[in-house]
């Protein structure tokens, strides 16, 4: 097919480019790849470690199994051996391949063989090649063995050609993303002759099996397998060669496929085909889901789909689902949107109804396809080795109802018998069908199609045990009733289970109607959550109602994840479900129960993404621990974690704007203050200036007394000034905790004295008030400081009393000693009272009021608050005015003087 | 100029105390107010021929006071602040402020700024012609500008600059009204353009333009062309 692609100019193909750049971010994988045991895979692989080592290059050896082989064993030596990890798992030690060891020992290139192997039940992936995976994420190279067989797409023809079911399957993608392929082939006469010399490791209890498996054919075909794999490998490689070169093709198919997946048991068969079909062609491809709206999928059928659409993503392809009441078209449209080019469908048997009322899916799609060439994929169910935990559980589901409708079925159609007993008594009716019929719709009414389709059979023996000529007997002597009775069986059968598809569907309905409300209901609740929290605590409530098992939510606290809301409240995590956590949150995948990851934690953790990245992870129990979430829960789930990580995003936005207001707000304090600071300093400095440029300038014009005048106000504005310095230098002290306050014995009146004298010299015309009862203690504090904190209360008093008198009273209560410096002025308000302790604190705007520093009542409390005393202030002081600063400090008794006893 | 009445607005006594010292040394007559309500009331009953304003009073915004001053009266306002912070002292000028002194300051700066503001408010003599400043002459019937005797060509734009700048000679002018009287009130934000013509003016008009000493730059606020400087 000729490509439509541009005519070629010459440049490189970006889409190479770009995966070209994003392979070179990651560490690189090198794959040996055989085609049977024994070929000498781990033989190859350790050669090529030597060699490199040999070069330099850091190489360890993660895990390597010799099986005992001496050739095997000697290239081990001289390289180094990670440690393993011991595991026990049913009272067996297994020894294990230690992934932390690993990532923290570092290596530039590890060898880890067996990619297929299944890790023991505790490890932190039940896959070795999701170590693999996690390894190459950590920048390390990896070099690795693996059979053909183990490839997942390849599991359903290997066990067809041999006879074996593989268990252990690695994806195709980790092959596809492997950056090197070295086949190690010998040829299959080689292989089996080194078999036969017992150079191949086989475990005995294995043995016979697998020497049915060695045989020339299963070899020969498995080589083919290895080597077109690896041969449609090095053609990729070419093509992305030429596409980066830019070289002229037509070197791509442009195929696409689009594989239909309908949920019954063939879904997996299809996508494995639609995988193998694609790969050949170099193709891309899509697995779509048909859902027919209303549709109630029983849950064996949405485990068909869930499996089929996991499979093709782990196959390579993309999934799609689409829905719409022609399904037909609805395909098409997708497929011309996707630009395919081939649908793959399933071809299947098809029902007696089907036949009678419309054509397949199938048919309908090739009438209708047009361009699209179309593949029929047999859908006889296939042989395959089924799931056995899933089947069994849904199985016994089944069974049990089936068990119950049987049952039901059996007493309607009892009754039936008995009402035509009765009524026959009593008059002659010419067709009692009719009562059956009864008992066949009100089955289908009240329990479905299925116990309407029993009831029909039922309905249909027993009318004609009870009723047909010759009664009690099987036997039909009228071929007319034989008729009749066959239509009736035809009419209660259509009849049941067209009122039982009604009923199903009701019961589907009001089950939605009930998930929707109760999302009402969720979305309600937490749009009027104001914060994370609340929006958390909503969350798991209602999670825990809707699956009535443990939910945690875990959010990000600074570096760690923490546990921030649980239900019931007092769920804790251990270690391995935090850690389970932890992953989901960093590599925004599921972890835990039913995922890739440490499987066995009992709660799935799911991130809550948007599009700044996981908000949070929230862990849940599922309903039943056996089977997997049934579709109904997991729309509920997926609807509650996209809702809530919303309003999560949405609070966490509201608590960041709120920061920054608040930061804003900060600002603006620290804009006040440095207005203040440079009005407290400048004011000072400009009477200075003016006052000393006024007396050079214009001194020669003033009297003697104008000259005194403004060399005194010099004078004084210095002082201010320097008391200014002084403060801020205090303030700093105390700031920096370098204030230490001595405890001595302090006479409080000699000190308020001294602080009174000091204020009459700063404040010539000041009204000072001193009280000084009569009893006063000692106080234990530094008479220096307390003489600061109180000249401080007088200058404040002085400034902000207007014109009032202020007083300063000392008095004894109890063991304190109280100080206290009162003013008359306007007062402070209320919630002001504590807030003028602050540093830089002033009342009114930042200048155009009383020169002062702002600091002095902050000082106060830091000098107090060193000398072990507590300073409080009070407004009104008295008459509704004033404010009164009070200042208690522990008082003592005055040491005993010698000789004063009498 | 003796004997004319300078109302002196501050709340600090200290800085009264000096410039009623200092201005009646230097032959004027000071008043004081402390508040804006007894500013307003003072303009009223004492009639003085100039203000200095400090924008920081107990009542109210030095700048509400100014704009309060200016809804009725014409009067010479010299700023007085501690804010050196640019938008202040712009808004200040641009309500109708003649300049303004920061604080610390000496006294001499102060008086200069007053006595161009008081000259300037003086009763409008004839609408001067000739400016002389440093060596500059513009003569403004004739359009023409000379220095040392030798005609100077300007474009018309940047005539109307000079000249926007020689009507307040030694007093500040802020971008926005330099702004606003040659380009028109649609371009009161081009501050880019305005840098571009004082660059042009001054590389006519200055002896040595990197060095400007007719055209001033008050940073952030504007530009002032000297009174009398350089002859």
């Amino acid at each position: 097919m000729a490509s439509p692609r541009r005519p070629n100019d010459g440049r490189p193909d970006p889409e190479a480019l770009l995966a070209r750049s994003q392979r070179e971010g990651r560490a690189r994988l090198k794959v040996f790849l055989g085609a049977a045991p024994g070929v000498g895979k781990t033989y190859s692989m350790l050669q090529n470690a030597r060699r490199v080592k040999a070069d330099g290059v850091d190489v360890a050896i993660g895990i390597v199994e010799t099986h005992g082989r001496i050739e095997t064993g000697a290239l081990v030596e001289g390289l180094e051996m990670l440690p393993r990890r011991t595991s026990s798992y049913r009272e067996r030690i297994i020894e294990e391949f230690d992934l932390d060891a690993a990532l923290a020992r570092k290596p530039k290139l590890l060898v880890v063989d067996e990619l297929a192997h299944t890790n023991a039940p505790d490890s932190r992936h039940p896959k070795r090649w999701q170590d693999v995976e996690e390894l190459l994420d950590a920048g390390i190279d990896v070099w690795t063995a693996l059979n053909i067989q183990h490839l997942e797409s390849l599991a359903d023809v290997v066990s067809r050609i041999t006879g074996i079911v593989v268990r252990e399957t690695v994806p195709d993608k980790v092959l596809q993303e492997a950056d090197a392929v070295v086949l190690v082939d010998i040829t299959p006469d080689e292989l089996i002759a080194r078999l036969h010399e017992g150079k191949v490791y086989l475990p005995e209890v294995a043995r016979r099996a697998t020497e049915r498996f060695f045989t020339p054919g299963n070899l020969t075909a498995l080589r083919e397998l290895a080597l077109r794999r690896t041969a449609d490998r090095v053609d990729d490689q070419m093509v992305d060669y030429l596409r980066l070169k830019a070289i002229e093709g037509p070197w791509n198919s442009s195929e696409r496929l689009l594989a239909c997946i309908a949920p019954n048991a063939a879904a997996e068969r299809i996508v494995r085909r639609a995988s193998q079909l694609a790969t050949s062609l170099n193709a891309g491809w899509i697995a779509v889901h048909l859902e027919r709206p209303g549709e109630i999928a029983d849950a064996q059928k949405a485990e068909h789909v869930r499996s089929a659409m996991g499979l093709a993503e782990r196959l390579g392809g993309e999934t799609r689902r689409v829905s719409g009441a022609d399904l037909v078209e609805e395909t098409l449209r997708l497929a011309r949107r996707e630009n395919v080019t081939q649908i793959i469908v399933g071809a299947r048997e098809r029902s007696f109804m089907q036949h009678a009322f419309g054509r397949s899916f199938a048919e309908e799609l090739t009438r209708r396809a047009g361009q699209f060439e179309i593949h029929f994929v047999h859908t006889q169910p296939a042989p395959a080795a089924p799931r056995p935990p899933l089947r069994r559980v849904f199985g016994m589901a089944t069974g049990k109802r089936m068990a119950v409708e049987t049952g039901v079925a059996a007493l309607a159609v009892a009754g039936a018998v008995g009402v035509c007993e009765g009524l026959s008594e009593v008059l002659r009716l010419p067709n009692l069908s009719m009562v059956f019929l009864v008992a066949v719709l009100f089955c289908a009414v009240r329990f479905g199609v299925r116990a309407a389709v029993i009831a029909s059979f039922l309905s249909f023996l027993a009318y004609n045990f009870f009723f047909i000529q010759p009664v009690y007997t099987f036997t039909i002597a009228e071929p007319h009733e034989l008729l009749a009775l066959l239509v009736f069986l035809a009419v209660a059968v259509l009849t049941g289970s067209l009122a039982g598809r009604i009923h199903d569907q009701r019961e589907g309905v009001i089950r939605n109607a009930a998930v929707t409300q109760s999302l009402y209901d969720f979305s309600r609740k937490i749009s009027g959550a104001a914060t994370a929290d609340d929006v958390m605590w909503a969350a798991t409530a209602h999670l825990h109602a809707t699956l009535g098992r443990q939910v945690t939510l875990l959010a990000s606290a600074g570096e760690e994840l923490t546990l921030q809301a649980a239900w019931p409240p007092d769920v804790q995590l251990d270690a391995a479900e935090a850690s389970a956590a932890r992953w989901a949150q960093q590599k925004g995948e599921p972890a835990g129960w039913s995922t890739g990851t440490l499987p066995r934690v009992r709660f799935q953790f799911r991130p809550l993404q948007t599009a700044r990245g996981t908000v949070a992870v929230c862990g849940f129990e599922p309903p039943d621990a056996a089977a997997a979430l049934s579709e109904d829960d997991e729309r509920a789930l997926s609807a509650v974690f996209g809702q809530t990580a919303i309003a999560l995003d949405r609070a966490l936005l509201a608590r960041e704007a709120a920061r920054a207001t608040s930061f804003e707000e900060n600002e603006k304090v620290r804009d006040a203050l440095l207005a203040s600071l440079s009005h407290d300093l400048r004011t000072p400095l400009a009477a200075i200036a003016g006052a000393a440029s006024s007396l050079r300038d214009l001194g020669a014009n003033m009297s003697e007394a104008e000259r005194i005048e403004l060399l005194a106000s010099i004078e004084e504005e210095t002082g201010r000034l320097s008391r200014f310095v002084a403060n801020l230098l205090d303030m700093s002290r105390i700031e920096a905790g370098g204030l230490k306050a001595r405890r001595d014995w302090v006479d409080v009146a000699d000190v308020v004295r001294s602080a009174v004298a000091r204020c009459r010299k700063a404040f010539p015309n000041a009204r000072l008030r001193v009280s000084l009862a009569a009893d006063l203690p000692f106080a234990r504090g530094d008479a220096r400081l307390l003489e600061q904190v109180l000249f401080n209360l007088l200058d404040n008093a002085q400034k902000y009393g207007g014109d009032g008198e202020s007083a300063i009273h000392a008095r004894r209560e109890g063991e304190d000693l109280i100080l206290s410096v009162t003013d008359e002025g306007p007062g402070v308000k209320p919630a002001d009272l504590d807030r003028i302790f602050e540093k830089f604190y002033r009342g009114g705007r930042s200048d155009g009021r009383k020169a002062g520093t702002g600091l002095g009542l902050s000082i106060c409390r830091g000098l107090v608050e060193a000398m072990g005393g507590v300073i409080i202030a009070q407004s009104p002081a008295a008459r509704r005015r004033g404010t009164r600063i009070v200042v208690r400090l522990p008082a003592v008794e005055p040491p005993p003087l010698p000789g004063a006893e009498t | 100029m003796n004997g004319r009445r300078i109302l002196v607005v501050d709340d600090e006594p200290e800085i009264q105390r000096f410039l009623r010292l200092a201005l009646s040394a230097a032959g004027f007559e000071p008043i004081a107010a402390v508040t804006g309500a007894e500013t307003l009331k003072a303009l009223v009953n004492k009639a003085p021929d100039a203000i200095v304003l400090d924008l920081g009073l107990p009542d109210r915004d030095g700048k509400d006071v100014l704009r309060d001053i200016r809804s009725f009266s014409q009067v010479p306002v010299v700023i007085l602040s501690a804010r050196d912070r640019e938008a202040e002292k712009i808004e200040a000028l641009d309500l109708g402020a003649d300049d303004y002194v920061e604080k610390p300051f000496g006294i001499g700066e102060l008086m200069a700024r007053l006595r161009t503001a008081l000259r300037h408010a003086a009763p409008a003599t004839p609408q001067q012609a000739r400016f002389e400043i440093g060596g500059l002459v513009v003569d403004t019937e004739r359009r023409q500008i000379s220095r040392d005797g030798e005609a100077i060509r300007l474009t018309p734009k940047e005539y109307d600059l000079l000249l926007a700048l020689v009507r307040r000679a030694g007093r500040v002018i802020t971008h926005r009204q330099i702004l606003n009287e040659v380009w028109g009130p649609a371009h009161n934000d081009d501050t880019q353009y305005l840098r571009v013509f004082i660059g042009q003016l001054r590389a006519k008009v200055e002896r040595e333009p990197s060095a400007p000493v007719i055209i001033l730059t008050e940073p952030g606020v504007g530009y002032r062309i000297v009174e009398r400087g350089g002859s």
